[in-house]
Order: C-alpha cells, then sequence, then structure tokens
C-alpha cells in the first residue's frame, strides 16, 4: 500500500464509471429477498435444532464419554481456519505489494469476519450448559489453551473488523451521493458509518497509518489464533494430537481453507454483480496460484505428519494411523487427501483449470474437504484412550452425530453465509476508491 | 480397534498366570464360613467396601455392566458368582488370578466376609450358612484384645494379647498376629505374622525407614489372625515411629494445574503484555477513527 495518496483521482471521470459499476448491485434486490428467506427459513429450522438441544443438554447430540469433542469442535477449527485468509491476503500479500490483491482484500476481509465471528458461537454449540458461558470469563484460569483461544478469536475478530471498516470509510463517503437507489436507512448508515469523511490528504494520512498498524498486527495475531487452536489439541498426549508441527501444520491447512473459500466468493460476486471488470480471469489465475501454492505446502505438513510416525508405528499411534490409512475412517481420510489436496494441486498447475468456473468448481471441492479434513483432525483420536473408561456403554463407544447436531452445525455455517450476504449486499465489495486510484496512476503512467 | 489390542495382549498377560479356565478352590478353602451371620449391617458395610475396591471391574451388580476384560469379571449377582460357596468366593478373594487383584493384604478377613455377605443379598436362594464356634470369642477367653507398645532400643512394636478368663485378665499364647502399616492403597504387612509367647507378646521388627506423616507418625494395625476362632480381634494406634516425610501438595505451589490466583508467574506476565499490547493498538486506531471525523470538520 502507498504511504500517501493522490487525491486527485477524485476529479478522474474514471471514479464515476467505476463507483457506478460497483455500486449498482447494493441494495435490496428481488433476488437478494429470495436468497435471504431461503437462508432464514432454513436457519429456522436449525434454531429448532438448537432448542432441542437447550432444553435436553448434549444428550440429543452424539457426544459421549468416548467422542466427546465431534462435530461442533471440527467445526469450529474450520471456521477459525478459514478467517485466516484475511490476514494472508490483505497483509502478507498486500504489504509485500502485490498490486492484484487490492480488488479481493475486501472479500478475503469479509470472509474473516463473518468466519471469526461465528467461531465464538460455534463454541458456545458445543456447551451443554450454554448459560454458564460467564463462568469462562469469570472462572477461567488462563494456563488453559482455552483461554488463550478465547481471547485470540475476540482480538483476531476486533482487528478484522477495522481492516474490513477502514478501508471502506472512503467508500462509503464516495458512495454517499450515489446510491439514491436504495433505502433511506441504507444511506443513513453511510452517513454515519463515512464519520465525516472528506478525502482531505489529513484523512488519508491518518487512515493510511492506522491501516498499516493493523496489518502488521493482525499476522502475530493470525498466527497466534491457529497455533493456539492446534494446542487444545498438542498439548495432550494422545496418538494423532500430540505432534510438535500441529502449529504450522494448522496455520497451512486454514491457508488452504480460507483461499478457497475467497475464490468462491469472487465467483458469485463476479457472476452475480456483473465485476468481470474487476475480478478478472486474471484474479483467478493469481488466486488459483496462490491454493496451489500453499496446498503444496499443505501437503508437505501433510506428509510429515502421517509417514513419520507411520515410519515408527509406536503403539498407540499405530491403532490410530492404522484406523486412518485402512479402517473405519480410511473412506474419509482418503477421500479428503485426493480430493481436497492431491488433485487440486495436479489440476490447479495447469492454466486450464484456473479460469473462474473451473475455479469454483475445484475450491468448492477443496472447501468441503476442509472441513472433513478438521472432522478426521478432532475425532478419531478419541476412539482410542490409553486406558478404557469404564462403565460405559457400548454405544458410547462410536460416534455417529444426530440429526440435531448437523442441523446446529449446518446452522452455524448458514450465520457466516448470512453475515457475509449482508456485507456483500449493502456495502461496495470491491474498493472503489482503490481502484480509482490504481487506474489514475496507470492512466498517468501510459500518458507519460 | 483399541479393544481387540487390549484383548490380545490381556489373553497373553493371563494365559502366563492362568493354564486352565477353571479356578479350581482346594477343598479346605471351599467349606470355609464366615464367623458371623450376614445381616443388614453387614451388607451395608460390605457395599461400601465393594464400591471403592471392585466396582471398578465389576460393576454394579444385576447392571451386567462389568468392564471387558478377558477374562470378563462376572457380575455378582450372576449365576456364575453365586455358584461359589462363601469358602470358595473368599479363597477367590485373598488369592486374585490374572487381573482380579488380591485382596490378602489389602482387606481384612473381615471386611472380606463383609463383601461377601454384600453379594449374597443379590442371591434370594442363598441360605446362610455360619462358621462353628463362631460367638465371636472361644473357650473360655472373652473379648481378647491387642495392645501394642514401641520398644526403641530394639526397634520393635510389641503386641500383647490378652483376654478375659474368669473376670480375670489373662494372656493369650499361641495366637496368630499380624502387623500392618497402612498406606496410601491397602496396608502393608510389617515383618512377618508371629505367634504370640506364653506372655501373650509377640515382637515385629519395624523398619527404620518407613515414611510416616510430616510428624513420623505412621497409622499401625495389629489383627489377630484365626478370626474362626477368636472373632474379629483387631487394635489400630497411631505411632510416631516413622520418618518424617513432607511432601508439598501439588496445589501448593503456582503452576500450570494450579488456579488462577496460582498462575506461573512468567505465563501471566506473557499473556496480561500480549493481550496489552495488542489491544492498545487496538483502541488506538479506534481513536484514530475518532481524529479521521475531526479532521473532516476543519474543512
Ligand atoms: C482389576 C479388576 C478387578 C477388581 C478390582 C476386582 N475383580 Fe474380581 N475379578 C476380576 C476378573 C478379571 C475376574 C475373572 C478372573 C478369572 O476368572 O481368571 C474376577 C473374578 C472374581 C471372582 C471369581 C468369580 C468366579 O469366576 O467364580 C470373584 C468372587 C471376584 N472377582 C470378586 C471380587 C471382589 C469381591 C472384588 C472387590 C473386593 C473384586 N473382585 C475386585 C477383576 C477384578
Amino acid at each position: 500500500m502507498a504511504s500517501e495518496v493522490n487525491t486527485d483521482f477524485l476529479n478522474n471521470k474514471k471514479l464515476d464509471s467505476i463507483a457506478a459499476d460497483i455500486l449498482k448491485p447494493v441494495g435490496i434486490s428481488q433476488g437478494f429477498i429470495i436468497w435471504m428467506g431461503f437462508l432464514g427459513i432454513s436457519l429456522m429450522g436449525c434454531i429448532y435444532a438448537y432448542y432441542i438441544q437447550w432444553d435436553k443438554g448434549l444428550i440429543v447430540t452424539g457426544l459421549r464419554d468416548y467422542i466427546s469433542w465431534g462435530m461442533y469442535i471440527a467445526n469450529f477449527v474450520f471456521f477459525v481456519a478459514t478467517s485466516l485468509v484475511g490476514m494472508l491476503i490483505s497483509s502478507v500479500l498486500g504489504l509485500i505489494g502485490f498490486k492484484w490483491v487490492k480488488p479481493i482484500a475486501r472479500i478475503a476481509e469479509i470472509i474473516a469476519v463473518a468466519f471469526a465471528a461465528i467461531a465464538g458461537l460455534v463454541i458456545v454449540s458445543d456447551m451443554g450448559r450454554p448459560e454458564r458461558l460467564p463462568y469462562v470469563f469469570l472462572h477461567g484460569r488462563i494456563q488453559s489453551p482455552i483461554i488463550w483461544d478465547v481471547t485470540v478469536v475476540t482480538t483476531y475478530l476486533a482487528i478484522s473488523t477495522l481492516l474490513y471498516f477502514l478501508p471502506l470509510i472512503p467508500d462509503l463517503a464516495i458512495a454517499k451521493g450515489r446510491i439514491g437507489h436504495t433505502p433511506k436507512w441504507l444511506q443513513k448508515t453511510y452517513e454515519i458509518l463515512s464519520v465525516n469523511w472528506k478525502h482531505t490528504p489529513e484523512q488519508y494520512a491518518i487512515l493510511l497509518k492506522a491501516m498499516r498498524i493493523l496489518l502488521i498486527l493482525i499476522i502475530p495475531t493470525a498466527f497466534a489464533i491457529h497455533t493456539v487452536t492446534s494446542w487444545l489439541f498438542a498439548v495432550t498426549l494422545r496418538p494423532g494430537w500430540d505432534s510438535s508441527i500441529f502449529g504450522p501444520y494448522f496455520l497451512v491447512g486454514a491457508f488452504v481453507a480460507g483461499s478457497a473459500a475467497v475464490v468462491i466468493m469472487m465467483y458469485f460476486v463476479r457472476t452475480n454483480y456483473k465485476l468481470d471488470k474487476y475480478l478478472t480471469t486474471h484474479h483467478f489465475d493469481m488466486m488459483g496460484k496462490l491454493l496451489v501454492l500453499v496446498s503444496i505446502v499443505y501437503l508437505y505438513f501433510n506428509i510429515n505428519e502421517y509417514l513419520v510416525p507411520a515410519f515408527k508405528m509406536k503403539t498407540a499411534d499405530a491403532v490410530h494411523l492404522t484406523d486412518l490409512f485402512v479402517g473405519e475412517y480410511a473412506w474419509m481420510f482418503w477421500s479428503v487427501q485426493l480430493l481436497g489436496l492431491i488433485i487440486p494441486i495436479i489440476l490447479l498447475l495447469f492454466r486450464f483449470f484456473r479460469k473462474p468456473f473451473a475455479m469454483f468448481v475445484i475450491s468448492t471441492v477443496v472447501l468441503i474437504a476442509s472441513w472433513f479434513k478438521r472432522f478426521l483432525i478432532v475425532v478419531p483420536t478419541q476412539d482410542h484412550p490409553f486406558l478404557p473408561i469404564q462403565h460405559v456403554p457400548k454405544a458410547w463407544m462410536v460416534y455417529q452425530p444426530t440429526i440435531v447436531e448437523t442441523a446446529i452445525t449446518f446452522g452455524t455455517i448458514l450465520l457466516a453465509v448470512i453475515i457475509i450476504t449482508i456485507l456483500v449486499k449493502f456495502f461496495p465489495v470491491i474498493p472503489i476508491w482503490e481502484m480509482a486510484e490504481e487506474h489514475h496512476e496507470s492512466d498517468h503512467t501510459t500518458q507519460e | 480397534m483399541i479393544k481387540k489390542y487390549f484383548t490380545i495382549l490381556l489373553i497373553l498377560l493371563i494365559s502366563l498366570h492362568v493354564s486352565a479356565q477353571v479356578w479350581v478352590v482346594p477343598a479346605e478353602n471351599e467349606g470355609k464360613k464366615s464367623p458371623f451371620a450376614f445381616s443388614d449391617s453387614t451388607r451395608k458395610a460390605g457395599a461400601d467396601i465393594y464400591v471403592s475396591n471392585c466396582k471398578s471391574c465389576h460393576g454394579d451388580p444385576g447392571k451386567n455392566n462389568v468392564i471387558q476384560l478377558v477374562p470378563i469379571p462376572p457380575d455378582p449377582a450372576s449365576a456364575k458368582m453365586q455358584a461359589n460357596s462363601d469358602g470358595a468366593l473368599q479363597y477367590k478373594l485373598i488369592q486374585g488370578r490374572g487381573t482380579m487383584p488380591s485382596f490378602k493384604n489389602t482387606l481384612a478377613p473381615t471386611d472380606l466376609w463383609r463383601v461377601i455377605s454384600y453379594i449374597r443379598g443379590f442371591n434370594e436362594k442363598y441360605v446362610q450358612e455360619i462358621a462353628k464356634n463362631t460367638t465371636g470369642n472361644v473357650g473360655s477367653l472373652q473379648n481378647s484384645q491387642i495392645v501394642l507398645t514401641w520398644i526403641s532400643e530394639s526397634h520393635q512394636i510389641q503386641a500383647t494379647v490378652s483376654g478375659l478368663k474368669d473376670k480375670t485378665i489373662q494372656p493369650v499364647s499361641g495366637a496368630e498376629v499380624k502387623l500392618f502399616a497402612q498406606r496410601y492403597f491397602g496396608n502393608l504387612l510389617i515383618d512377618e505374622a508371629r505367634n504370640t509367647d506364653a506372655h501373650g507378646a509377640a515382637a515385629f521388627n519395624f523398619p527404620i525407614d518407613l515414611p510416616g506423616d510430616s510428624a513420623g507418625f505412621v497409622k499401625l494395625i495389629a489383627r489377630l489372625s484365626n478370626e474362626e476362632a477368636f472373632g474379629e480381634v483387631k487394635t489400630e494406634s497411631n505411632m510416631s515411629i516413622g520418618v518424617p516425610t513432607y511432601r508439598a501438595p501439588l496445589n501448593e505451589q503456582r503452576a500450570m494445574w494450579n488456579v488462577l490466583e496460582k498462575t506461573p508467574i512468567w505465563l501471566m506476565l506473557a499473556y496480561i503484555l500480549t493481550v496489552l499490547g495488542a489491544w492498545a493498538f487496538i483502541v488506538y486506531v479506534i481513536l484514530q477513527i475518532r481524529a479521521i471525523s475531526k479532521a473532516g470538520s476543519k474543512t
């Protein structure tokens, strides 16, 4: 990001056309109402499922003495993982100076905000007595990784929200006079949220400084959020979790899931909002390269994570690994490795598959696989306690997620989609001022 | 899967110890009987013993929720368990086999009978036969008792056994006495079983390195072996004859596993500084939003 903004772009004709393109889909449309209606009605079903759980407790789930961390915790890890992409794209790539991330950065930030916000809720879904949530803060011990996790998720959410909001301010000011077609309350919201923005050089200077602080601060925070999540597992002695590479392994895995999520969202925005001028095939091509890069690194971590213990086959590890490789979980394990990692890597090496639609399909498969990958990390380990738990009925030793549990999990995903939809529909998805500024610069360079 | 593993492991282990599946009880043990009648109070006492010593493997009687070991520990209410004679039950409890522990030193003879009385409570058809000579006191000797004294010169415990005869106190000779020191898990036999001499006395060599509590106190338990003849005769005594041992409780110092107030300092500092550091920047940025708004009013 440039350290100084040349506000000349404001007088450029280009700004008008860019703003018109990007602001056109903003507001309430029929499609939006249908889509939100669909999401809302589905969510009602999930809320009913949660009501059942609230009423009866976790007994309505498949969680028992052996497997007490099931779908919910896998889902939590998935949410945290996906939200991490905000840091990768806007911060790491942005600070390095990659220009192509500019139109994508806000999309990545929306994903970060939505997924980090819901991650907290997902944890609550795993609580049998959610009304005791305040006890976590009243009686929590800072020796416990769970408290570190709560802290760092909150911090990450705060930074991500600011990172979404700050660059939005100039856009809101630009948009103010240009969204006559939208409801009054939305215009009022723009008025308030644009915090008196007048495009003065001083304001830009303050904005850029604040952004720079956040972009740097988010890097350690994002590392912390997912490393700590991995520690929830890695600080135990259990086979499959007792691993010293769990931190980086989770982190890279998160980039894979997050990049896939960004591609999916890019595709929706591009096709529904007709923004192919801004989200070009070039952007998809670059995201494809990014996805293949992080996937290869993730593959490398996977090889380490499974091959090294498999070479030694220590007694307890052997039980766990056999279960994954050829046992009960083999079908899931190999599907995830093949569909979520190896095949995408091979395909994405070819330019042909880095086209928007192909990328969309591949990313969808990768994202679904990464959900199941989290399931494979969380659940099978608990099948094999070092000592058998006493007096448990046989049925309590196997984990069979129930419909209620599945519906609640599905509901959290719906919630994230709802947040994303609202942000995407009511606010510009692509940074107008940054686009205009860039065009302005490139115009200059071509003229000179 | 893990169960398969355990199974194989246990089969291996147990096949080393047990050649035949049938558990043969010697004829003389087969016929042993309890010295006292089973009653609600013995069953109640037995229930407590059962919960703390047996339930973890044998489950709740009648509920068939035993732990899946090989061989399977039978449910106390099962026909298999009840097919044993009282003497056979006592023998199996004393001996143990494979994963079934021996309770020889852990449970006092009377406690063994108590837990057996509890087990019998799940058998409606059971009719108890009581051992002969079990009024609790034998022959002319009544109210036998043991007195423990410390002989520091020889580092010995002397047990003196006496009883009432014709209303006078007389020594009990030739009675087998066992001395135990109470430990965390069960009782430790001190020296070996000794018979009382003509003065009713038996001396036990006491180890010089036995840990006691922080003041050196050791809880001693002395017991007459032949309960059928004497009834339950035992005495307990706390003596400061062990090596004073102070083990700081695990929750005394600052530690990862302790309560919040006893967090290790380094962790507390690391946590607080990191959180404050991050949030200081966040608050600063939020203030910048105000600064932006102010800068806008200037123009
Ligand atoms: C560590 C587990 C364990 C504990 C604790 C345990 N048992 Fe057992 N018990 C077993 C097993 C295993 C067997 C089967 C042994 C065999 O057949 O080789 C068994 C067998 C027995 C039997 C013999 C049943 C028969 O086959 O006739 C009796 C009686 C018995 N237990 C009573 C008790 C009592 C009373 C206690 C508590 C004071 C107790 N057990 C504590 C594991 C245990």
